[in-house]
């Protein structure tokens, strides 16, 4: 045998042996590499053939229906996704790109901004670590109920803060046409709490309110009465320091308050004859018969009148509250909306976008910055004039590999705006939902009903060529980037 | 000293930043920046406004701290709750309408860990192996070939993987081979391993890359083959870069939520059977944002607080475990 030299050990053996070994070890190497690429085809053929048959004009057009696949498509969700991917690139990108240049080209002399640079340069690191359903939580908390720091109650599902809305009552004239009036915020008598935060008890000693559901308040235990309600409980408007409140008992009949604050009554009363608008922008004054009166027999005024509500609370009349929202709707909280969806993914992507132009600023030779300071110019002058125009392609890679991360990002999504599937107005504002790819995807993977798994596929399949289309922009731009250094 | 005059700086001292003030008057000259007051000032406005972007990040991560802080007090102030059975309880059943309320986070815990276990299992082996083989052996043929598709593979978005292993690798691949149940901790497993997959080898190439040739023409030069000058050589030079990127994989996977949202099924189970279902911490905080019946102020919604501070408290520390490793345990040459 080769090793009875005893100067052989593990190392010396047979320089044959050796080789052969490294030989077989590089094999071994190409299989295990070529993983990557048999899962790749695997997976690309497999979604293709459960659902490259499903997509055609009618899928990328058509919105979600319930129980009919055949019918259903991603026209709404295409366009969410594609508005809040733009929000949340409108709200990283330039933040993303301003912390990148701060860090790389204003690196203070004075120790403890010094410092300040140290700690936001580490804390992007670990934030790039943070998985991306712990944003979806942020955002849920920070924009989507803002902390409770808005309304501390939630009154009848109205925001507190609010533009670009227009409350009307709308009721059905005996014609059969729809009619609306103003509506009015007022105090109500009385209020539904839906949610709850802090509140205070009759010392006026603050506390946290806890709500819970019906079938929940059976667990409450004796110590926990004193500081939760049930959900749906009235609280009544009251008059206490010259203030107006309202006023509810917990579970053990602890008396609490909280400010009370105009809103709209859910219903209206039709009494006597108001002055309305018919959906066909014609103004007139209605009608308003008492409950002995006969329905008039001509048609015109017979779509003017209504009768008039009766005395008993629970019949209400059927004019009922509704919002008329301009593009312009803004709320705070910003509630489960495109705009807080936007900001979230803006959140989960701005790690990435600062560590890519960090990496950009970074490859801007010195010398530019050198000739620039020899001209005399500021250090912005300097980064605007002759780093930043030399960076751009490279942030801008960077800035579309981000964005492809945000457009198949579905748990932030999910957390933000809850499974949404389809809406009935589509997108007026940025505070209506809209339905995302990520998360149709999702939805229609998790149905057991037949088809929908086959319309997830075809989902994807859009998916993967937006993917692609946006991947090939960043290619083009690295290697026009790659051409212009070298050349 | 004006804080804002303190950020009119110059080249040295950002070329400097490492070394002791001192330095600041040695070697190369400073740069003396004459330029106009007006664009001096413009420059002060301009700079307050990069200090208010890199302030978004800070926030952002206080304002999470701060979140799962205030939040999952609101799960542990309520007197059903108690904070040592949460840590060491092994039911859970916060969610589920029926039956008594257990809130032990073991269940959801080992979920991730299994998961977890076997996305590792498969990730970092092949992983190292096919960075090894890019960076020591691939052809620019091969090169060309495998590099791209580690690019895709890791730009392809989580939902259609947790897609693939719940509708290819569940029916096609393990249930022939054995009584895996319709959502098993298997397939979730190896679907979150492929995610990891390109993560590992594109961080461990960078690692392997970085040791300079020196070593490896050394290494040849006393007759050593390609396989010995890796393993002997390359591997414990790279080391701490190789060790911080599966601690970013690892946490990586463990945030992974989609994957295991689709495919692990929801049912918290407590168990080492790859084969049956097994909900993670992620997994249930998908499944209560899907049910829509998240009410703030409820126990419900607050246990997606507690779970999410568990959740962030383990990537957050592996994440930094990974820097430290990379920066402190870094072989320094030239």
């Amino acid at each position: 045998m080769d090793d009875l030299n005893p100067l052989d050990n593990r190392v010396h053996r047979s320089e044959a042996k050796r080789k052969l070994f490294s030989n077989w070890f590089s094999w071994i190497c190409l299989l295990v590499s070529s993983f990557a690429i048999v899962v790749l085809i695997t997976l690309l053929i497999s979604i293709f053939v459960t659902g490259g048959s499903w997509l055609n004009l009618n899928f990328l057009f058509a919105n979600h229906l319930e129980n009919n696949p055949e019918e259903s498509g991603i026209g709404q969700a295409l366009f969410g996704s594609l508005i809040i991917c733009s929000i949340c690139g409108l709200f990283a990108l330039p933040i993303g790109v301003g912390t990148a240049i701060f860090l790389e080209e204003f690196q203070p002399r004075n120790r403890w901004l010094r410092m300040f640079h140290g700690l936001v340069q580490l804390n992007i690191n670990n934030l790039a670590g943070v998985p991306s359903i712990v944003y979806g939580i942020l955002g849920l908390t920070a924009f989507v109920y803002m902390f409770g720091a808005f309304n501390s109650i939630k009154v009848n599902e109205q925001p507190s803060v609010e533009v670009g809305a227009t409350y009307y009552y709308q009721t059905k004239t005996l014609g059969g046409d729809f009619v609306k009036f103003p509506a009015e915020a007022k105090l109500q008598p009385s209020v539904k709490i839906q949610s709850g935060k802090t509140v205070a008890d009759t010392t006026g000693k603050t506390f946290r309110l806890n709500v819970v559901s019906v079938s929940e308040s059976k667990e409450v235990s004796e110590k926990q009465k004193s500081q939760t309600v049930v959900r749906g409980v009235e609280a009544k408007l009251e008059t206490r320091d010259d203030k107006s409140v309202y006023v509810a008992s917990t579970m053990d009949g602890t008396e609490f308050s909280f400010p009370a604050k105009p809103t709209y009554s859910p219903f209206a009363k039709i009494l006597k004859p108001i002055d309305v608008t018919g959906f066909d922008g014609e103004t007139f004054t209605l009608n308003v018969l008492s409950k002995s009166d006969a329905v008039p027999t001509d048609e015109t005024i017979k779509a003017r009148s209504v009768f008039a509500d009766s005395p008993n609370p629970k019949k209400r009349s059927s004019a009922s509250i509704f919002r008329e929202t301009s593009f312009f709707h803004l709320h705070l909280p910003f509630s489960k909306s495109v705009l807080s969806a936007g900001l979230t993914l803006g959140l989960v992507i701005l790690p990435i976008v600062i560590i890519a132009s960090q990496e950009a600023i970074r490859g801007v030779p010195d010398s530019l910055r050198e000739a620039a300071f020899g001209m005399g110019a500021t250090r912005w002058q300097m980064v605007r004039g002759a780093v930043l125009p030399v960076a751009t392609p490279g942030i801008m890679t960077g800035a579309i590999l981000a964005m492809s991360r945000a457009i198949g990002e579905a748990a932030p999504l999910l957390a933000v705006m809850g499974g949404v599937l389809g809406t009935t107005n589509g997108l007026g504002s940025l505070m209506d939902k809209t339905p995302v790819l990520p998360v149709t995807i999702f939805k229609w993977a998790g149905d057991e009903n037949a088809g929908f798994e086959n319309l997830s596929a075809a989902a994807i399949i859009v998916l993967l060529v937006v993917l692609l289309l946006m991947n090939s922009i960043a290619i083009i731009l690295r290697y026009r980037f790659e051409k212009k250094l070298t050349g | 000293m004006d804080p804002l005059e303190s950020l009119q700086l110059d080249k040295m001292a950002s070329s400097n930043l490492t070394n002791s003030t001192g330095m600041l008057d040695g070697g190369r000259p400073q740069y003396q920046v004459r330029s106009s007051s007006a664009s001096k000032r413009k420059q002060t406005f301009v700079v307050s406004g990069l200090v208010f972007c890199s302030l978004v990040s800070v926030v952002t991560t206080i304002g999470i701290v701060a979140m799962l802080i205030i939040e999952s007090w609101g799960f542990f102030a309520d007197d059903r709750i108690d904070l040592w059975k949460f840590l060491t309880g092994t039911r859970w059943t916060v969610g589920q309408s029926q039956g008594e309320l257990s809130y032990g986070i073991w269940p959801l815990l080992s979920g991730t860990l299994r998961t977890t276990g076997i996305a590792m299992l498969i990730a970092v082996p092949m992983g190292l192996v096919s960075a090894v083989y890019l960076s020591e052996y691939a052809s620019k043929r091969v090169r060309s070939i495998l590099k791209p598709t580690l690019e895709i593979l890791a730009g392809i978005p989580t939902v259609v993987l947790g897609f693939f292993a719940v509708k290819f690798i569940t029916p096609y691949l393990l249930e022939p081979l054995g009584d895996f149940k319709t959502f098993n901790a298997m397939s979730a497993g190896i679907a979150v391993g492929i995610l990891c997959l390109p993560l590992i080898t594109s961080l461990t190439e960078d690692a392997l890359q970085a040791v300079p040739n020196k070593l490896r023409e050394g290494a040849y030069g006393l007759g050593s083959t390609r396989l010995e000058v890796t393993v002997k050589v390359i591997l414990p030079a790279a080391l701490s870069g190789i060790i911080s990127a599966f601690l970013l994989a690892l946490a990586r996977a463990i945030g992974e939520t989609m994957v295991v949202a689709l495919a692990a099924g929801s049912t918290p189970t407590l168990t080492l059977d790859p084969r049956m279902p097994s909900q993670t911490m992620t997994g249930f905080i998908v499944e209560t944002f899907k049910s829509e019946s998240v009410v703030p102020g409820t126990l419900g919604y607050y246990s997606i607080y507690a779970v999410a501070a568990v959740l962030f408290l383990i990537t957050f520390g592996i994440t930094l475990i990974g820097q430290i490793v990379r920066k402190r345990y870094r072989e320094v040459y030239d």
